[in-house]
């Protein structure tokens, strides 16, 4: 039950809000996920009020603020090598409605194993912002332990590789369903290459980060040798992981030939 | 805390609490048109613009919105008439929902409409794919998503400028004719609208694209009974559409009442148990809770909560509140309070000790010896073969010939083993129930129920209240789909508006629609098939294990109709025919599960999925075609139903003809138009170009059902005529989104000769309409059309009578007129040689001028024969063989339903239906842990399809006369909801030989079943 609504006009102020330890507070992006995360008496911060919803590209990478819808970010998204994957992974993620609210980073914070989108970003390395301090966090290291690590603390932007490729594969019970298996592989033109697993689980799992993709459906098959659950048995899971993951390396190397 | 909000242009200042959420802020100002689907945005329903991006407000807190424009759908829109006041009329996208059919139920309309409105102003020429996606955060379970596509789409081109075509039928007020490509040799392939683009969301590996073809009006091939019909055949507009597209507060739950109560339900986490203590105290003392309600408090009454006839065909087994639990929801206590959250702090603040039962589970072991006992409660009153101290809630045998002796005749013998599983209605308007005392001191129940008749005579002893203080309110209800054609809400609001005095509104979250809903019944069928060489069927045989969790709600009635509907449409061929040897033996028992109850269908899908599959792989071994094996031992007109004789859902089962059977026609026009002979057994086509993980397939099922139950459903209905020549008609039959009401007074125009909007449409208020038994067994075209037409037949011999009086008073030199020679049409009422008088002249006559009457009349309806509608389904899927992902591309459904009186809400029930019984097929089911829990609690786990993923919808009609209703019809309701799931299975055996038995097919069976043969 919420007990308090905050909505601060700095950064500063939300972090002095969240710091508290009674009540229990919480930063609120645009609220999707609030009835199922939200339990007991809590207070929530708003953060719109901000500025975190930048998209800009800086470098070799591209800044996502951290309430960016991802609605906004369908629509800002240009020609870069990860763009057509990752608008289908969001259109996966999220319908109309929910994608105008749903924010970058409430989404990856909220995220299940079943995420699509925290599933591409992880394969991305995404690096999280951390307020205070600017820390530098990969999604990696946070997603295992999101309360422990944002406790008092603020995720501000998010960014993405923008020299990487992205291949998104999946098997749903229908196309618009939640992921049962979901495969997405980053590549970069060093040849490093990052393969994500997603359809079970607490959180999308990281199933290979090599100097190049030899070995990367081997891994994931291994990476999901356990990943069984009422949803699908691992045998199941294991096999498909390692097909959507040659998928997605074949679709990859397809683009950069082309 | 106060906050100031821009709703609709007005600022509200408002006290809010923190937690607060839009959807409830907004409802509490009177902003009806916000719906309540789901409290965690997966719906809808509740969608709002804001800052003109549509969101969804249960999701949102009222305080985020603070700073932003807030707009509903009463900002769109007016009703085009308001007396003397220009209105701009409605929004042109509010229009063309209502002229498109796009609107059933209309729970979800207003945030459709607000989300098309929203695309339109941001892009005026959208691709059908882009209004899709414009469309997938508004779930609806009607329509199949088609007709509101189609609207979007049409709106686009009228905000444009563009001129549309009529959505009447190119002969505007004649009969529709097929289209002419109907019978194109050719057939499948049907193009994208010119200037379409591809869908802009992208299906996962393993389809070839999701198809978005959309067409308006069904192909029909109309009887020529039917051609003369002004009113009964035409696309008539919904008499319930406007007021649903601008959200008007039409439903249950927009309704308000000083000092009205909420009231929340503890539910049972434990599947079973005694409950050894329960202390309310501490809940009672909480400030703002008026009443706390346990089994101590309220009368001992054992009922049942089956929405049926008297008497109930099932046992008496349920409590409104028991000590004892019987599965992981189960009721408790009530509580009512001041508001939602005390509520739930109340409910938080009861102590229950449960002393736990050894659980059942599996209904196999629920009926061995020594098996715990769910049901020794001495109040347990028996129907038929039910025995508690067996588990058994119902028990049917069936023998039709001798099915032995028809195995013996057989070349081969075919037995299989298959399941279906435990799925939701998933309804977008939950239940929901308010009660009050009226002036009168009599109880007032406003509910969300399929048959208001039956909750009040069910309700009366329960509450200790004679029938005659209670009155039950049927408003507008966002879908029922038998769900609602149970009392599982009424009793908790009417007990505690008795021990309040007050009005209390309970009201079910989605959640709650889960584990203390109603579902299908699951069932483990096996069959046994005899065939000759030739394919004839010798023998058909069917055993049931139904699992009907804790009571029996509707048990007998829906695993009867498993065999009364499936097993009868194959009869076998030759002297088969006349002597079919058929036997359908079923056991229904209890278990820890929540119970099962009615679902559109009504146990006839869990029917035919065995039953298809089975024939379908009976026909593929014996190397015949599978649609001329079916047909050649499909029942035919003229037979006799088999199961006439032998089974009447409890009752005395009387001789049936089949009378009209038009299943060849349907297999002819939906092979035509799916392309069968193009794809079936062609490799070429099985296989998609530069895939060759990809195979596409093919397949079908035919499909029977009923229309209405026979000498027992009646419907009444009354009609009087007021000044102006328009009409009231009552009725008691209850539409829930399936446009009834429309088709009634589409009957009573015909025959009245008036236009349908001059028909008055009051339905389902136990105070002021006639009897009818409600809403199921796709039974109200025919029963409760039958009532009308016959009322309407009455007052239109009053007003020939009144008018040839009339006239020849008049025209007194002229030859007399006698009644039988005048007609009605147009508002007139006309004699052979032209010379007419006006209805309102007539009505004025007759209630102003002489021999003073009112020109009224009622009738009522009871049928002694259940004609059934039949159909050909067909489905096209492309398979991922490595994964084993299943999509659907394509469905083509050519029904006979009798004569059709709405194309646009009968195709619309059939493809609302085919989209319901496509979730069947590939992806709905509810599942439980080991101590009964359940698995889907959302409709984010419990997906149903959205309005992106939909494959092609077709409809076909062929129409034909049904003699024993005026009208010629028959059912529509419910056939959809059998065919898809089997044709979807064949189609996937097609496509790569998965031989998949439990449905719904997922990507892991389909990849089990492939691996063998790797």
């Amino acid at each position: 039950m919420i007990v308090e609504y905050h909505r601060p006009a700095t950064l500063e102020e939300a972090l002095r809000l969240l710091e508290r330890s009674q009540p229990f507070t919480a930063p609120l992006g645009g609220g999707t996920a609030l009835n199922r995360l939200i339990r007991g008496e809590a207070a929530v911060v708003d953060l719109q009020a901000l500025g975190l919803d930048i998209f800009q590209a800086q470098g070799n990478s591209l800044l996502l603020g951290a309430t960016l819808s991802l609605q906004k970010l369908l629509e800002q998204l240009g020609a870069q090598p990860m763009a057509g994957e990752l608008r289908k992974v969001i259109l996966h993620e999220a319908t109309y409605n929910l994608r105008q609210v749903a924010t970058v980073a409430g989404t990856l914070v909220a995220a299940s194993g079943r995420s699509p989108f925290a599933t591409a970003l992880l394969a991305l390395d995404a690096e999280m912002t951390l307020a205070p301090g600017e820390e530098i966090l990969s999604l990696g290291d946070l997603l295992p332990l999101r309360t422990e690590r944002l406790r008092g603390r603020l995720i501000t932007q998010v960014a993405l590789p923008l020299n990487a490729r992205l291949a998104y594969e999946y098997v749903a019970r229908t196309p618009a369903d939640q992921p049962i298996v979901c495969a997405a592989a980053a590549c970069w033109p060093s040849g490093r290459t990052r393969v994500a697993l997603g359809g079970y689980g607490s959180a999308p799992m990281l199933a290979f980060d090599g100097g190049e993709p030899d070995g990367a459906a081997m891994a994931a098959r291994n990476a999901y040798a356990e990943a069984g659950d009422t949803w699908a048995s691992a045998e199941y899971r294991s096999e498909i992981a390692a097909m959507l993951v040659e998928r997605c390396l074949e679709k990859i190397n397809k683009a950069q030939e082309a | 805390m106060i906050r100031n909000l821009y709703i609709n242009g007005a600022e509200h200042e408002i006290t809010i609490a923190p937690g607060e959420t839009l959807l409830t802020v907004l409802r509490r100002l009177g902003y009806y048109g916000v719906k309540h689907g789901c409290e965690s945005g997966e719906c809808g329903a509740c969608a709002v613009l804001l800052d003109g991006k549509p969101v969804n407000s249960c999701v949102m807190l009222a305080a985020q919105a603070e700073g932003h424009r807030i707009e509903t759908i009463e900002a769109v829109g007016q009703h085009p008439q308001q007396g003397w006041k220009l209105t701009p009329g409605l929004h042109p996208l509010q229009q063309a929902f209502v002229e498109s059919g796009a609107i059933q139920c209309g729970y979800c309309t207003p945030a459709q409409i607000l989300a098309a409105k929203q695309l339109l102003e941001r892009n005026p020429n959208p691709s059908e794919a882009e209004v899709r996606d414009a469309l997938s955060g508004v779930l609806c379970r009607c329509t199949g998503y088609l007709k509101p596509v189609q609207a979007v789409l049409r709106a686009a081109a009228i905000l444009r400028g563009e001129e549309v075509a009529p959505v009447e039928a190119p002969e505007s007020g004649g009969p529709i004719p097929a289209p002419a490509e109907w019978l194109s040799p050719e057939g499948g392939e049907s193009d994208l609208a010119e200037g379409l683009t591809e869908p802009t969301f992208e299906p996962p590996a393993g389809s070839t694209g999701v198809a978005t073809h959309t067409r308006l009006m069904p192909r029909i091939q109309i009887t020529p009974q039917a051609e003369a019909y002004r009113s009964v055949g035409k696309p008539e507009k919904k008499v319930d559409a406007v007021k649903l597209a601008q959200g008007k507060p039409a439903f249950a739950a927009d309704f308000e009442k000083r000092d009205m109560l909420v009231a929340k339900v503890l539910h049972s986490p434990v599947a079973h148990a005694r409950i050894k203590r329960i202390d309310a105290s501490r809940a009672r003392q909480l400030p703002g809770v008026a009443a706390v309600l346990t089994w101590q408090d309220i009368p001992r009454v054992v009922y049942s909560t089956a929405g049926q006839s008297d008497p109930i065909p099932g046992p008496l087994d349920t409590f409104s509140l028991d000590y004892k639990v019987r599965y992981v929801g189960d009721r408790v206590a009530f509580v009512a309070a001041e508001t939602e959250a005390i509520a739930e702090k109340a409910l938080e603040l009861i102590e229950v000790e449960y002393e736990p039962l050894p659980e059942l589970f599996d209904p196999a072991e629920a009926m061995q010896p020594g098996a715990p006992i769910l049901h020794d409660e001495p109040e347990y009153v028996n129907f038929g073969e039910s025995d508690p101290k067996r588990n058994l809630a119902a028990h049917i045998h069936i023998d039709i010939g001798d099915v032995e002796k028809g195995f013996k005749e057989a070349d081969y013998i075919f037995e299989g083993d298959y399941e279906v599983p435990k799925v939701q209605q998933a309804h977008i308007e939950p239940h929901v129930v308010i009660t009050y005392w009226d002036e009168d001191d009599r109880l007032v129940i406003r509910t969300s129920t399929q048959v208001p008749f039956h909750a009040r005579r069910i309700l009366a002893p329960v509450l200790n209240l004679p029938v005659k203080r209670i009155r039950v309110i049927k408003p507008r209800i966002g879908g029922g789909f038998g769900s609602k054609q149970e009392v599982m809400v009424e009793d908790v609001a009417a007990h505690l508006t008795i021990a309040t005095g007050r009005p209390v509104i309970y009201e079910y979250t989605r959640e709650e629609e889960f584990i203390a809903g109603r579902s299908r019944h699951p069932m483990r069928v096996h069959l046994k098939t005899g065939v000759k060489k030739d394919g004839t069927i010798t023998a058909n045989a069917m055993r049931v294990l139904t699992d009907t969790g804790a009571y029996g709600c509707h048990a007998l009635t829906v695993t009867g109709n498993t065999g009364h509907k499936s097993m009868a449409l194959y009869v076998g061929d030759g002297p088969y025919r006349k002597a079919p040897n058929i036997q359908f033996i079923a056991d229904v028992v209890y278990t820890n599960h929540p119970p099962a109850g009615a679902y559109r269908g009504y146990g006839v899908p869990q029917g035919y999925w065995p039953l298809e599959r089975h024939m379908e792989k009976i026909a593929r071994k014996l190397g015949l075609d599978p649609l001329e094996f079916r047909l050649k031992n499909a029942l035919r007109a003229g037979e006799l139903h088999p199961f006439s004789t032998a089974w009447s859902e409890g009752r005395e089962p009387r001789p049936e003809i089949i009378e009209t059977c038009a299943l060849e026609e349907c297999v002819r026009q939906g092979k035509a138009v799916i392309g069968w002979d193009q794809k079936y057994g062609r490799e070429e086509w099985h296989q998609v170009p530069g895939k060759p993980h990809l195979r596409r397939g093919i397949g079908a099922a035919l499909v029977m059902q009923g229309t209405a139950i026979p000498y027992l459903d009646m419907g009444g209905a009354s009609i009087k005529m007021n000044d102006d020549g328009s009409f009231n008609l009552l009725i008691g039959a209850t539409d829930l989104g399936t446009g009834s009401d429309t088709v009634l007074a589409q009957m009573a125009a015909e025959l009245l000769g008036a236009p349908v909007e001059d028909v008055i449409v009051y339905s389902s208020d136990t105070d002021f309409t006639p009897f009818d038994k409600g809403a199921y067994a796709s039974s109200t075209t025919y029963i409760s059309g039958a009532a009308v037409a016959q009322a309407a037949a009455r007052v239109a011999e009053r007003i020939r009578q009144r008018a040839a009086a009339m006239l020849n008073a008049r025209d007194k030199g002229l030859p007399p007129i006698s009644p039988e020679e005048i007609r009605l049409a147009n508002r007139h009422a006309i004699a052979p040689d032209g010379r007419s008088v006006t209805l309102a002249e007539v009505a004025h006559n007759a209630l102003h001028h002489e021999n003073q009457e009112q020109i009224m009349a009622t009738a009522s309806y009871m049928s002694p024969v259940s004609p059934p509608p039949f159909a050909a389904q067909f489905a096209e899927v492309t398979v991922d063989v490595q994964t084993g992902q299943v999509v659907v591309d394509r469905l083509v459904m050519a029904v006979d339903s009798g004569v059709i009186v709405n194309p646009l809400t009968a195709s619309g029930q059939v493809e609302g239906g085919m989209t319901q019984a496509l979730g069947y097929a590939v992806c709905e089911e509810m599942r439980y842990d080991e101590r009964g829990r359940a698995r889907e609690r959302d409709l984010r786990d419990y997906h149903i399809f959205q309005a992106h993923e939909m494959p092609q919808l077709e409809t076909i009609f062929v129409e034909t006369f049904e003699p024993s209703h005026p009208f010629g019809v028959k059912a529509v309701a419910e056939i959809p909801m059998d065919g898809v799931a089997p044709a979807v299975g064949n189609a996937v055996l097609d496509a790569c030989g998965a031989q998949v038995d439990n449905n719904p097919i997922t990507p892991e069976k389909v990849w089990r079943a492939l691996k063998p043969q790797e």
